[in-house]
């Protein structure tokens, strides 16, 4: 078995006592990009963050300097931060290790971040459900204020950043960026029209940056350390690491961080204590539930890097590895997630309203051994129907996840059917 | 901004640069499916049934996300577009009950074309399947919910939101249990709210008034002026004479007008409808006895020649046409000419989007004729003689002749006249645009014209 050389720029502190607290953070490093960022201007840090590569880590994998790079600076209106800890994507649990293991590296990088985009005000959109880790969040915000950190005038240079945990009420679609601010705004979150030119979000109409926590939380050893440092690990193209994480059936589920480009088999060995009981794996959905799912052969070619999960027809999404041995059932698999975009999908387009709960219930006929073979053709017309007609990406990753299950595993599926039905 | 060429369907159109693609379809009637969209309202793009295709783009686009630029290529009838459509249109009727024959909106509703075009007669799922909704929530005091019907396009949303900005709606819910709701502790209670009638494009908002109370196809349409107030929303009166019945209203729409009231109405006026044809006067009465024609011109004019102070009253609501032979009348006959306004004037009917505070139709006119507003004098008036204005009982004269729309007149000699509805004619408003009303009932009752002019025969 190969063994996997740790490499730690988000995590490095996940393993002490204590380390959400000041105190202990401070010890092991946390806060010391600071002293250099007050060095640097804003054109400069985002010219280093574009040439570190660093890529969102919330699932699209945009070049995270590029997209500062889209905010007005110098305009006369506020800009705005809001990192987003949505995360209610079934199989993706890595936002919350930090907020509630490293809490102060998530506001040094929001301080870093804010400098950058002259923005004074930043918010934490937290999933609703993550109540005691926003607790976790909030107490670490409360001590940064308190030592200045945070406030009118942080560390004494003359700038002022206040910080704001919105909790949401308990919806997945609030984690699409557009969909965030509108729940921010105090609106439903319905996804916004995207819009015809490359620009930054609106927030209540001013200038705002939408990052996912790691990718914010990412920031500071590159300001620290300069953007080299950052792409010496990972590959080329998707440089420096992610906290992929692991559930279902490995020995040892969990979250770890890892550089990008290792093989996908290699990580589950390493790290998940590879297959439980010694079975054999069946597939593996690579980036969270809304990415294409993949047979064990093409696990075997995976690597832990945009560029190859893309070549497999997959995305490496937020690198949450959903695993199922061979036992697992795939239509039984399939209708769980179908019942979770079903409850999920905000109802704005119609494709997606009707179209998650037509399927939802295809399914259902189909576990009831009352479904035809023709209702599996139905449910892929739906999911075409689905891809690429909607106002976000919701729909068309659903799509994504029902082609993937039935083109891959359609013998299952096709089992299921009573063609002595009338 | 400058136009631009665009070609769809292999056939050349000028736009404006940047207009919304949706818009020139519309405009050239050019068929396109839509629900969400709406001049007023502007693109939501959640119904996405709009879809077309454009030259250079792999997908499909919405019409109305799209924005003309110089030689765009589009196709709206391409059968990878019909295709598209047909299963978009599939899914939204998964959910839906398809009752037409028992709804309302039968007729003139989007959906029913669609799916009549797409020949998508039977809805794909089982009626046990479908999520079943509330039939009937009553919204405010007129207007009705079906949610079953709804197809979420929230244009109604939108008004409440963007126009009236009185935010009365939202949607509560998600996926396909998404639907139509007032906000807890609101009523859909605002003085504009029945537009959202209109705007439904399906049968799921009705309003009380006209629930089950004709099928659409029999009504015949004829554009005319609200008389509510002095703005003269642009409206069509809808109208049906039912065999050996009276031709009758059931509805006043809006009738789009840019300049003047856009794509809307005040509720007020769109239910003026029901004083149109209440207690009306029908009949020509000398001192409560029935008289004919002929002998109620005889006797006005006996009344006329044995008067020395004679005063005229004008209602500000009368057409143009009726105010000038009433002012040329009134010259002949050495009459005084008034038409006080201040019974008109009612500041807490006005606010600051369609309603004026001039609760009549033709105030410029008044104006334009320099009629004097007020009236005073410590002389006796001899004979009164009123074109149905509301303040007739507030003078006194030995003797009063009242041209009347209304029953209920106190004067001696009452000649009937018809309505607005029930002859055309134009009027003035209040930014001073001249419009046009058309005769939509028809009547036996002579006009004022017709009585002023026959009248002059009889004086000879
Ligand atoms: C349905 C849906 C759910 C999403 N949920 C999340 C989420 O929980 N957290 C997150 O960071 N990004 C989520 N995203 C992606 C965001 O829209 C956005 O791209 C991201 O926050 C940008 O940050 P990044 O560039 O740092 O990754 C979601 C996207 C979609 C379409
Ligand atoms: S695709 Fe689905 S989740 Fe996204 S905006 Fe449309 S209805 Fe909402
Ligand atoms: S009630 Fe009518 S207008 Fe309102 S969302 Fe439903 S279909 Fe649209
Ligand atoms: S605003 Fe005035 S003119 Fe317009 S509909 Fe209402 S009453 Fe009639
Ligand atoms: S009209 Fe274009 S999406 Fe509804």
């Amino acid at each position: 078995m190969i063994i996997l050389e740790d490499k730690k720029i988000v995590s490095s502190k996940f393993h002490i006592e204590n380390s959400h607290t000041l105190s202990v953070a401070k010890e092991h490093g946390t806060y010391s990009s600071i002293e250099r960022l007050f060095t640097l201007s804003s054109e400069e840090i985002i010219a280093i963050i574009k040439e570190s590569h660093l890529r969102g880590k919330g699932g699209g994998g945009a070049p995270a300097g590029n997209k500062w790079a889209l905010m007005p600076l110098g305009e006369l209106k506020p800009s705005f931060l809001a990192v987003n800890c949505d995360e209610s994507e079934p199989g993706t649990f890595k936002d919350r290790e930090i907020i509630s293991k490293d809490p102060h590296l998530l506001i040094e990088g929001i301080i870093c971040t804010c400098f950058a985009i002259k923005s004074h005000t930043a918010y934490i959109y937290v999933r609703g459900e993550y109540k005691e880790f926003s607790n976790i969040l909030q107490s670490a915000i409360d001590e940064a204020y308190e030592a200045g950190y945070l406030g009118e005038n942080i560390f004494n240079k003359g700038y002022k950043l206040d910080v704001i945990v919105h909790r949401g009420a308990g919806a997945y679609i609030c984690g699409e960026k557009s969909a965030l601010l509108e729940s921010l705004e105090g609106k439903r979150g319905h996804p916004r029209v995207k819009p015809h030119q490359q620009e930054c979000e609106w927030y209540f109409d001013n200038p705002t940056l939408v990052n996912n926590v790691e990718t914010i939380a990412s920031v500071p050893f590159i300001v620290k350390n300069g953007a080299d440092a950052y792409k010496e690990f990972g590959t080329s193209s998707s440089p420096g690491t992610l906290l992929f994480a692991m559930s279902g059936h490995v020995n040892k589920p969990g979250v770890y961080e890892s550089e990008f480009g290792i093989c996908m088999m290699d990580y589950i060995n390493h790290y998940g204590g590879g297959i439980k009981n010694g079975k054999k794996l069946k597939a593996i959905i690579p980036g969270g539930a809304s990415t294409k799912i993949l047979t064990a052969d093409e696990v075997g070619l995976a690597k832990l890097d945009y560029e190859t999960m893309k070549a497999l027809g997959s995305s490496l999404g937020t690198g949450g590895m959903i695993v199922m041995d061979e036992d697992t059932n795939m239509v039984e698999a399939l209708k769980n997630l179908l019942e979770f975009y079903h409850h999920e999908s905000c109802g704005q387009c119609t494709p997606c309203r009707e179209g998650t709960g037509w399927v939802d219930t295809i399914m259902q006929n189909l576990l009831d051994g009352v479904a035809r073979g023709e209702d599996i053709e139905k449910i892929l017309e739906i999911s075409k129907t689905m891809n690429g007609q909607t106002i976000c990406v919701f729909a068309p990753a659903v799509s994504d996840v029902i082609d993937g299950f039935i083109t891959k595993f359609r013998s299952e599926f096709e089992s299921y059917v009573r063609e002595d039905l009338t | 901004m400058s136009l631009v060429t665009v070609n769809i369907d292999d056939k050349s159109y000028e736009a404006k640069e940047n207009s919304l693609l949706i818009d020139l379809l519309i405009l050239h009637d050019i068929k396109v499916p839509y629900f969400c969209y709406h001049e007023s309202l502007g693109a939501d793009g959640n119904c996405r049934m709009c879809m077309v295709e454009i030259e250079g783009k792999k997908r499909p686009q919405i019409a109305c996300d799209t924005f003309v630029s110089d030689g765009m290529s589009i196709q709206t009838a391409s059968e990878k577009i019909s295709s598209v459509r047909k299963r978009i249109l599939e899914l939204e009727l998964i959910n839906h009950p398809v009752d037409c024959p028992i709804c309302d909106q039968a007729g003139e509703c989007k959906l029913q074309d669609y799916y009549m075009d797409f020949g998508l007669y039977d809805s794909n799922i089982d009626m046990k399947e479908k999520v079943h909704n509330k039939k009937h929530i009553a919204l405010g005091s007129s207007v009705i919910l079906d949610r079953e019907r709804c197809v979420l396009c929230t244009r109604c949303v939108r008004f409440t939101s963007n126009i009236t900005k009185s935010g009365e709606l939202g949607v509560i819910n998600r996926g396909d249990k998404a639907c139509i709701s007032t906000v807890p502790g609101m009523k859909l209670d605002n003085p504009y709210a029945m537009n959202v009638v209109d705007l439904c494009p399906v049968g799921a908002l009705t309003s009380k008034e006209f629930r089950f109370a004709q099928r659409v196809w029999f009504l015949k349409s004829t554009p005319s002026i609200c008389h509510g107030c002095s703005t003269g929303c642009n409206i069509f009166i809808d109208h049906n004479q039912e065999k050996y019945k009276e031709d009758k209203i059931y509805r006043i729409r809006p009738r789009k007008n840019r300049e003047v009231n856009g794509d809307f109405i005040c509720d007020y006026g769109r239910l003026s409808y029901k004083n149109l044809q209440e207690n009306r006067q029908q009949e020509l009465l000398n001192k409560s006895n029935v008289i004919s024609y002929e002998d109620a011109l005889l006797e006005l004019n006996s009344k006329i020649s044995g008067s020395k102070n004679i005063v005229i009253l004008v209602d500000a609501n009368l057409y143009n046409e009726d105010i000038a032979a009433i002012s040329n009348f009134s010259q002949k006959i050495g009459a005084k000419l008034v038409c006080p306004t201040e019974c008109y004037f009612d500041d807490s009917f006005g606010d600051d989007w369609l309603k004026s505070d001039y609760k009549c139709a033709n105030l410029q006119a008044i104006k334009n004729y320099k009629i004097d507003s007020l009236f005073s004098s410590d002389q006796q008036i001899d004979l009164l003689i009123n074109f149905n204005h509301p303040s007739f009982s507030k003078f006194s004269s030995k003797q009063s002749v009242e041209f009347s729309t209304h029953k209920g007149s106190s004067a001696e000699l009452v000649l009937a006249i018809p309505a607005y509805s029930e002859y055309s004619g134009t009027t003035i408003n209040d930014a001073n645009i001249e419009q046009y009303s058309q005769k939509a009932i028809t009547t036996d009752v002579a006009t004022i014209s017709e009585y002023l002019s026959d009248l002059s025969k009889v004086a000879l």
